[in-house]
């Protein structure tokens, strides 16, 4: 073995002090955050009644032994009450918010009811979707009987895996929806590919609530990101404490599966309930939202952007009269919303009103006078519209002469390829407009 | 001016005083077999409508073959109907059982394309609701997801397989649970690197199919080599039967050996092939004769290229004579085959890329500059000439090299000996150790499972504490964050292709082609004129560190040629034989490889005009290597006389290796030391250019009596006095070397 092992050191580049060298600094103990102090559990996570000990290392952080006919896992198991409140939210608003959600699906003719929505958050050994990632820990939450349910499977070995995805499909049945946060491209895929790894087939399918995917809609321009620990903080009040960042859970995992301690996982379960209630709260959320309780039950938008998005958004949905109160008060904003302006105008332009249109464009425009980096689109939607539809070819030409003095004003790093054959565009745009308006080279008006 | 026809200019080249041998091969009539009766009569009335009633007996027994559920390989030139070999029995399986898959594995995403294409106008034709599909990197999301779930033929490439479809098999359980054939064209291409990789590759389908109740079968179809039935057992692991009678018909082919004639007597230094060929080039384009020429690297393409686009730009126009060779961009290398199909192509100038079966149709005339490095690789160029009836001319023009003199001087020996072995070793090492993470990341891995010959419990055993796995009572499971597959190209040792951007526009940068990192060492430097489709470019800079070279076009009368200076280590001896003079040894090595000085070569005369440095770091390989030492030389030799002797030994052995090894000349190196580093003894070093060695550098250390003689054959034969390029090389003067060198030879 010894000469396979050198062989393999020198065609990796490794002289033999190196590899002792590295051997010694084992990945471990460097980057890892430093233990949670361990907590007494407390009543409500002691309730995984009539659940074996998986000894007392575990006992200790509330995780028990759940053994089924395809083997055994680990559970830790958790009972949050209605009186629970996480940031802006209690989860006692869930009963009355979650028939909303039904929104998400009208081809499917029914609503969620408070009960037969599945939470869903998985944590795994790396990312893609690829054959050798594992969810070493899947987290699934549910309301029942006045309560909210929380239960985090763990794994201690790969090999344990069927029997936590046998306590899910026992689950499933109960179930007609399932709310995640990106599931839909990654933990229900993966899911159904580690049952097919597994030997199950024919796996219920039920109605997705991914609520990325309004969380993008809503908030891609106004908040840095749409990672959930980021919305949550922003949007939901939820400020966590000593969380274990998502993205360190596989190195955590891999120390434990080398280590064989259950303490290195505390955070990961923390990181990962705290999700479960987050994606409840979002439903919530969301739920306001589409019942119209925008301004009551969860504050107005302070943003025109953001106002626009969420109208955008509840159009989509089907909520036409919401989205108009809230395009209303974007319109009517005395702060300058260029962008916003310009998007409302578009669609009113689809609609076919233009009035409102070139009265928001001209808003919009108004603004790019002042503006330090200016942007032309409403400039040329006018310039447009004045040609064409009112065959007013002066002040088309005004409009024109003066986006292209935007435009110079517009920063070298700020002219994408796109925007230099806009500019070509608009050049052409000028001189035959200047040739319409009666001959000669015309003057320029705006100079 | 008149057109000349073919037999006209066949009839003049007769008389052409440079002709070293004229060898007809008489044409053949088909020899054919009724179509069998368990075809589906739709499939029947498919290959009526295109003129096939009956089948050539190979394809017949090919189908038969299939049907009993046999694997099989069948060797079949160019233009035989190979394609039917495969195609008619899956059809048929298709068309009895619609839920039954075949999988089709082409070396190249372009002949995968050309196969698709193919079959499709079969399938309208048989209207029988068969999906087939191409799946690659070019192929949309939306298209993927249809492919997986419906594709009844799924025609892919074997990096694709590896990187995209095996590590994701849960999305392909349709294919996967139904699958009964897998379809490998171009067998022939698969050796080498790229073969051990593929045979890995395969080992993780077997595995996959097994995990999910299939096992298909295997129908392989190849170019002439001496061994297919053994490369087809090695590279898939399963027992084949052999399919080689050949049914096709043939029109008379005519192949001739052009010798260029002798410019210095006493160097025995003969006019460059690239002349000759550009002047038998000229007159059969000018002619309108469709006809391919072949070059052996891509610089020598694009001289011939631009040479040939103006000697007949005013009677054809330079757009209608093109180039070809790797570093083309795909839709580029498409335009050009459709037009070679086409007829608006004229001629075309390529490396051995066209080799392989990318159909551009059936020219009339192929023309090689100089011998193409094994026979096997020059019936596949020749094949590239010929039609089923009329005539067709290939032309070999030799160029100086041992290698081309010898073929010249006995073409018995070309003509008579069988093409050469194709080799691939599964078990290197480093390739073995990466298909086993990638087959643990696809399944979990059991302990006793069988993976190939070797026992790889131990590599399973060392990637645990590697902490890439992860083992839980008899199973190695994946415990690693990263996708394994990513890391580990199937093609070369570095992943990292070098991309190179011209520049001559400043408003339109873009990409024109890319060249991997060894060859960009000596192709890119700085201040290097790189030629793409007869155009040439300056590079302005090699950012090296972003792999990234700045062309911008030049017009320029020359063209470069870098030097590599080469360090060499041995870490390890495994075998050793005593010879007379030394010994011979097999072992581990590394070398150190850094591009010293560029030349600047004028293009009319070949003459140096110029040079400079490059600034590159080091490259450093570990891989196995056979060397010899030399313990007794010639008192009387001087330093200088033993270095010069060396050096001609290793010139020949360059030539001479690559065709018993039967691999591309850059895939072994050949480097001599006057004291080898390890022992201060005069050494000649045979090394695989491969990380952790493919088995070339072992293949050596094995014949090498038989290497040792060829090398005597070659120099003892060769016409000249003391010394000249086609044998031991003219770095020399006036101190005996021939027999010196035959001397040493011999004792060894």
């Amino acid at each position: 073995m010894s000469s396979l092992r050198e062989k393999m050191n020198r065609l990796k580049g490794i002289k033999p002090a190196d590899a002792e060298d590295q051997a010694a600094a084992s990945p471990a103990s460097a980057d890892l955050p430093e233990k949670q102090p361990v907590q007494e559990p407390s009543a409500s996570e002691a309730a995984a009644g009539g659940l074996a000990s998986a000894g007392p290392e575990w006992d200790r952080h509330g995780v028990k032994l759940v053994a089924n006919e395809a083997g055994d896992c680990l559970e830790r198991r958790i009972t949050l009450p209605l009186s629970h409140r996480s940031g802006h939210h209690f989860l006692s608003e869930w009963a009355g918010t979650a028939g909303q959600l039904g929104a998400f699906h009208p081809e499917a003719g029914e609503a969620p009811h408070a009960e037969n929505v599945l939470f869903l958050d998985l944590e795994t050994t790396g990312l893609g979707a690829g054959t050798g990632n594992v969810p070493f820990m899947m987290g699934l939450a549910y309301f029942e009987d006045g309560a909210f349910i929380l239960r985090q499977f763990l794994i201690r070995h790969p090999a344990e895996e069927r029997a936590m995805l046998q306590e899910l499909l026992l689950l499933l049945p109960r179930f007609r929806w399932l709310g995640t946060y990106n599931g839909r491209s990654f933990d229900w895929p993966l899911v159904q590919s580690r049952f097919i790894m597994n030997g199950f087939r024919g796996t219920p399918e039920l109605l997705h609530l991914d609520f990325l995917h309004p969380s993008r809609s809503i908030w891609k321009n106004t908040l840095v990101s749409c990672k959930l620990s980021h919305v949550e903080e922003e949007r939901l009040g939820i400020f966590r404490t000593d969380d274990v960042p998502g993205s360190l859970a596989p190195a955590l995992y891999f120390h434990y599966l080398a280590e064989g301690d259950p303490d290195v996982l505390e955070g990961v379960f923390r990181h990962n309930e705290q999700d479960m209630v987050t994606l409840a709260c979002l439903g919530i959320r969301f739920g306001h939202l589409l019942a119209g309780a925008i301004g009551e039950r969860m504050p107005m938008p302070e943003e025109n952007e953001e106002r626009l998005r969420t109208g955008l958004w509840l159009e989509k949905m089907g909520r036409t009269a919401d989205a108009e109160r809230l395009f209303a008060m974007v319109e009517a904003s005395e702060e300058p919303a260029p962008s916003a302006w310009h998007s409302l105008a578009m669609r009113a332009k689809k609609t076919g009103n233009w009035d409102r249109a070139v009265v928001l464009w001209q808003k919009a425009a108004a603004c790019m006078r002042t503006a330090l980096i200016p942007n032309v689109d409403a400039h040329v939607e006018l310039a447009m519209f004045y040609e064409h539809k009112r065959k007013d070819v002066h002040s088309a030409l005004a409009y024109a002469e003066e986006a292209i003095g935007l435009f110079a004003c517009r920063p070298h790093a700020y002219r994408s390829a796109k925007e230099r054959a806009g500019q070509e565009a608009l050049l052409k745009r000028r001189d035959r407009l200047r040739r319409k308006c009666g001959g000669g080279g015309g003057r320029h008006a705006g100079g | 001016m008149k057109k000349k026809t073919l037999s006209e200019l066949i009839q003049e080249l007769r008389e052409n005083e440079h002709i070293a041998n004229w060898h007809e091969i008489e044409p053949q009539e088909a020899r054919t077999r009724p179509m069998p009766e368990s075809v589906d009569p739709r499939i029947k009335d498919a290959l009526g409508k295109r003129g096939i009633a009956e089948l050539y007996t190979h394809q017949s027994s090919a189908y038969e073959a299939v049907r009993k559920g046999e694997n099989m390989v069948a060797v079949t030139p160019t233009a035989s109907g190979k394609t039917l070999c495969y195609n008619l029995p899956v059809l048929q399986q298709i068309a009895d059982d619609d839920s039954s898959r075949a999988l089709y594995l082409f070396p190249t995403k372009a002949l995968a394309q050309d196969q698709k294409s193919e079959l499709n106008e079969i399938i309208q034709e048989m209207g029988i609701d068969i999906k087939s599909y191409t799946y690659d990197g070019d192929t949309s999301p939306a298209i993927r997801q249809l492919v997986r779930k419906a594709g009844h033929i799924v025609i892919t490439n074997p990096d694709m397989l590896h990187s995209a479809i095996l590590p994701h098999h849960t999305k392909w359980v349709s294919l996967f649970e139904n699958l009964k054939f897998i379809v490998i064209d171009e067998l022939h291409t698969y050796r080498g690197v790229f073969g051990s990789h593929v045979a890995n590759v395969i080992r993780r389908l077997k595995r996959i199919c097994a995990f999910y109740g299939s096992s298909p079968v295997f129908i392989c179809t190849s170019a002439t080599i001496a061994n297919p039935r053994e490369l087809a057992e090695h590279l898939t692991g399963s027992p084949m039967r052999l399919i080689d009678d050949n049914g096709a018909p043939r029109g008379r082919k005519h192949f001739v050996f052009y010798n260029p004639p002798v410019v210095n007597q006493a160097l025995n230094i003969r006019r460059s092939a690239t002349v000759e060929v550009n002047n038998l080039a000229k007159e059969f384009l000018k002619n309108k004769i469709q006809t391919i020429i072949f070059a052996r690297s891509r610089v020598r393409v694009e001289i011939i290229l631009s040479h040939i686009q103006e000697l007949v730009k005013k009677e054809i126009g330079p757009k209608s004579i093109r180039g070809y060779r790797g570093g083309y961009l795909p839709n580029q290398r498409r335009e050009i085959e459709k037009g070679l199909r086409s007829g608006d192509i004229l001629g075309v100038v390529s490396t051995n890329a066209l080799e392989l079966g990318v159909d551009i149709g059936q020219l009339q005339v192929c023309v090689m500059t100089g011998y193409p490095g094994s026979i096997a690789s020059s019936w596949q160029q020749a094949g590239r000439a010929g039609r089923r009836h009329g005539e067709s001319l290939i032309v070999m023009v030799a160029g100086s090299t041992p290698v081309d003199q010898y073929m010249v001087h006995n073409p018995d020996y070309f003509f008579e000996r069988s093409p050469e072995a194709a080799r691939i070793n599964p078990e290197n090492l480093i390739i073995l150790v990466d298909h086993l993470k990638c087959a643990a990341y696809e399944l979990p891995f059991k302990e006793h499972e069988e993976y190939g010959p070797l026992d790889v419990a131990d590599i399973m055993e060392y990637l645990v504490e590697e902490r890439v796995l992860h083992k839980n009572a008899d199973t190695f499971y994946w415990a690693n964050q990263s996708f394994p597959a990513s890391g580990i190209s199937l093609r070369s040792a570095s992943q990292e292709n070098v991309v190179i951007v011209d520049q001559s526009d400043v408003a339109n940068v873009r990409i024109i082609g890319e060249m991997d990192r060894f060859s960009a060492m000596t192709l890119l430097h700085d201040e290097a004129i790189y030629l793409h489709e007869g155009v040439q470019f300056q590079v302005e800079k090699l950012d090296w560190d972003h792999k990234k070279a700045y062309v911008r076009e030049v017009d320029v009368e020359y063209y470069t040629d870098a030097n590599l200076a080469i360090n060499l280590k041995v870490l390890e001896i495994d075998k050793t034989k005593e010879r007379r003079a030394g010994s011979l040894h097999f072992g581990d090595v590394t070398v150190n490889a850094i591009p010293t000085i560029f030349k600047k070569i004028k293009m009319s005369t070949f003459e140096n005009i110029g040079s400079g440095p490059i600034h590159l770091p080091e490259e450093e390989l570990h891989t196995s290597s056979a060397w010899i030492e030399i313990r007794q030389v010639d008192d009387d030799i001087g330093a200088k006389t033993l270095e010069q002797l060396l050096l001609g030994i290793a010139h020949v052995l360059k030539h001479i290796v690559p065709v018993l090894a039967m691999c591309d000349r850059n895939d072994i190196h050949v480097v001599p030391q006057i004291k080898a580093a390890h022992t201060q003894l005069p050494t000649i070093f045979v090394y695989d250019h491969y990380p952790g060695g493919i088995g070339l550098a072992d293949e050596v250390y094995k014949r090498f009596d038989e290497v040792r003689d060829a090398a005597l054959n070659m120099i003892s034969g060769c016409p000249c006095k003391d010394g000249c390029p086609s044998c031991i090389g003219t770095e020399m003067e006036g101190s005996d070397l021939k027999r010196r060198s035959l001397r040493l030879l011999e004792r060894l």
